[in-house]
């Protein structure tokens, strides 16, 4: 699985790393997804916990790309 | 837009017969947020609103739009070109108060100052006020536990929030607060507008002191000394003072006012649903995911203006450029095309799509505070105090208008 994290709408509401910690890092300064403008690899294991970090962004910031 | 959550559900548009039958006015052509009976019928509204009214027009003073969908408010919020915050957040904004920075700005002026700002709210940074925050949640327990009751609005609720941000962010003096939070709740709800202007200012004097002061005094690193130092703007020109006496106005405005609102509901709703409060008794670990749920759930923003800059549609409404549109974060929070039952409140939902913080790049920058805050709150009050109920003959008071706020709520253990 693979999710986008869009570059614009990333507004640093932070809800992706509280649901799916080992999936989306935080920027440690200020808070916003450190993989805004990439897509990354989902680990094995993490698919749900990942679809409810996209589930839970306010922006919509966070596609998943393949299944 | 659509994330595979979204739900076809339609509904039939308002009519005129039914919202004058239920809500006493219609909804759509002559809404109003300072009605008393919106107060009144907050919840009933919203619910009503979210699916039968997408947009619904006020003509009070100089007319606003209201936008109550989850993905219209989302797409204007993120759309700052067309949706422009320049020109206020306020409807019917007084005169002669300065617009706040940077919430009331656009990019790329807006985004020279979060960038500065963020890294002083960032969630490492909260994490860390999580120990003084509770010593200070207990702390103000100590004050009431022995008397077996407390008016939790005025002697917990208003001032936690005050207490985390001036302590840890701002280092203002204490006995400073309660002006303050009255300078802020009159400047918001004071019926006349003018007197809402005359509240606002004095909050601005006060901290164009405390800015003026600090400036002479040896830098601490601290939120205070980023605001000093600036930033530089895209045509090469320093942020004046003015601007800075506003980033602090409006940090200050934000995080005094609003939090308070979300504790105070979530502690009056387990009050009064044994069941729920038994549940985060048996079951302390769901309390993180609880904070969400009641800040999703309780608002203390209804809705924030933005001021269009071209003619643009929106849910087959035309909307003229220069109109001043609400986004109605509140509704966003409830529509029921993107999640199950929204009118019922259940801390064990996952992943809540909320917009009680916003949307878009004017994202609430205290959200992450707030959230510290709130658990701490409700972890500490009900190891302390875990049996409580709404005082006999009492009941809860509230004001509505683009904010909302409980202005008393009597509790006894």
């Amino acid at each position: 699985m693979k999710v986008h994290i869009d570059e614009v709408n990333c507004s640093g509401h932070g809800r992706c790393a509280k649901y799916a910690p080992n999936v989306f890092r935080l920027n440690d300064e200020d808070g916003y997804n450190a993989d805004r403008g990439q897509t990354i690899e989902v680990p094995a294991g993490e698919e749900a916990n990942a679809k409810l970090g996209v589930k839970s962004c306010p922006e919509r910031a966070i596609t998943i790309v393949e299944d | 837009m659509n994330d595979g959550e979204s739900r076809n559900d339609t509904y039939p548009r308002a009519t005129r017969e039914e919202m004058i039958e239920r809500f006493g006015r219609d909804l759509v052509n002559d809404f109003d947020l300072d009605d008393p009976r919106f107060n009144d019928q907050f919840n009933e509204t919203l619910n009503y609103m979210v699916r039968k009214c997408p947009v619904a027009h006020s003509q009070v003073g100089r007319g606003y739009y209201v936008l109550t969908t989850q993905d219209d408010v989302r797409a204007a919020a993120q759309n700052w070109k067309t949706f422009s915050a320049a020109k206020g957040y306020m409807p019917n904004r007084p005169d002669g108060i300065p617009y706040l920075i940077p919430e009331e700005s656009d990019p790329p002026l807006h985004t020279r100052w979060r960038h500065k700002l963020n890294p002083h709210l960032s969630p490492k940074v909260c994490a860390a006020m999580d120990q003084p925050v509770r010593n200070d949640v207990n702390e103000l327990i100590d004050r009431f536990i022995e008397k077996g009751e407390c008016e939790f609005i005025s002697e917990f609720g208003a001032l936690l929030p005050g207490w985390a941000f001036f302590k840890n962010v701002l280092g203002v003096p204490l006995e400073d607060l309660p002006a303050l939070v009255n300078g802020v709740e009159e400047g918001t709800f004071a019926p006349d507008l003018d007197e809402r202007a005359r509240h606002f200012s004095g909050v601005f004097d006060y901290l164009e002191k405390h800015l003026k002061w600090r400036s002479t005094q040896p830098a601490r690193g601290d939120l205070i000394d980023t605001i000093l130092a600036g930033v530089t703007y895209d045509d090469g020109t320093e942020a004046p003072w003015e601007h800075k006496v506003s980033v602090l106005v409006d940090l200050t405005f934000g995080g005094i006012a609003t939090t308070t609102f979300v504790m105070a509901s979530a502690l009056h709703h387990l009050a009064t649903h044994r069941d729920q409060l038994q549940l985060l008794l048996d079951d302390p670990s769901l309390i993180e995911n609880a904070v969400e749920e009641y800040a999703r759930y309780f608002p203390p923003v209804v809705a924030l203006g933005r001021t269009t800059t071209c003619d643009v549609e929106v849910a087959g409404t035309q909307i003229k450029e220069g109109e001043f549109v609400m986004l109605g974060y509140a509704y966003a929070s409830r529509d029921p095309r993107h999640m199950d039952e929204p009118e019922k409140i259940d801390v064990r939902r996952q992943g809540i799509p909320h917009s009680t913080f916003g949307v878009g790049p004017h994202r609430c920058i205290g959200s992450n505070l707030a959230r510290v805050e709130l658990r701490a709150t409700l972890e500490e009050w009900l190891k302390r105090i875990p049996d409580f109920h709404v005082k006999e003959g009492t009941a809860p008071t509230y004001v509505t208008g683009y904010l909302r706020s409980m202005r008393s709520l009597h509790l006894v253990w």
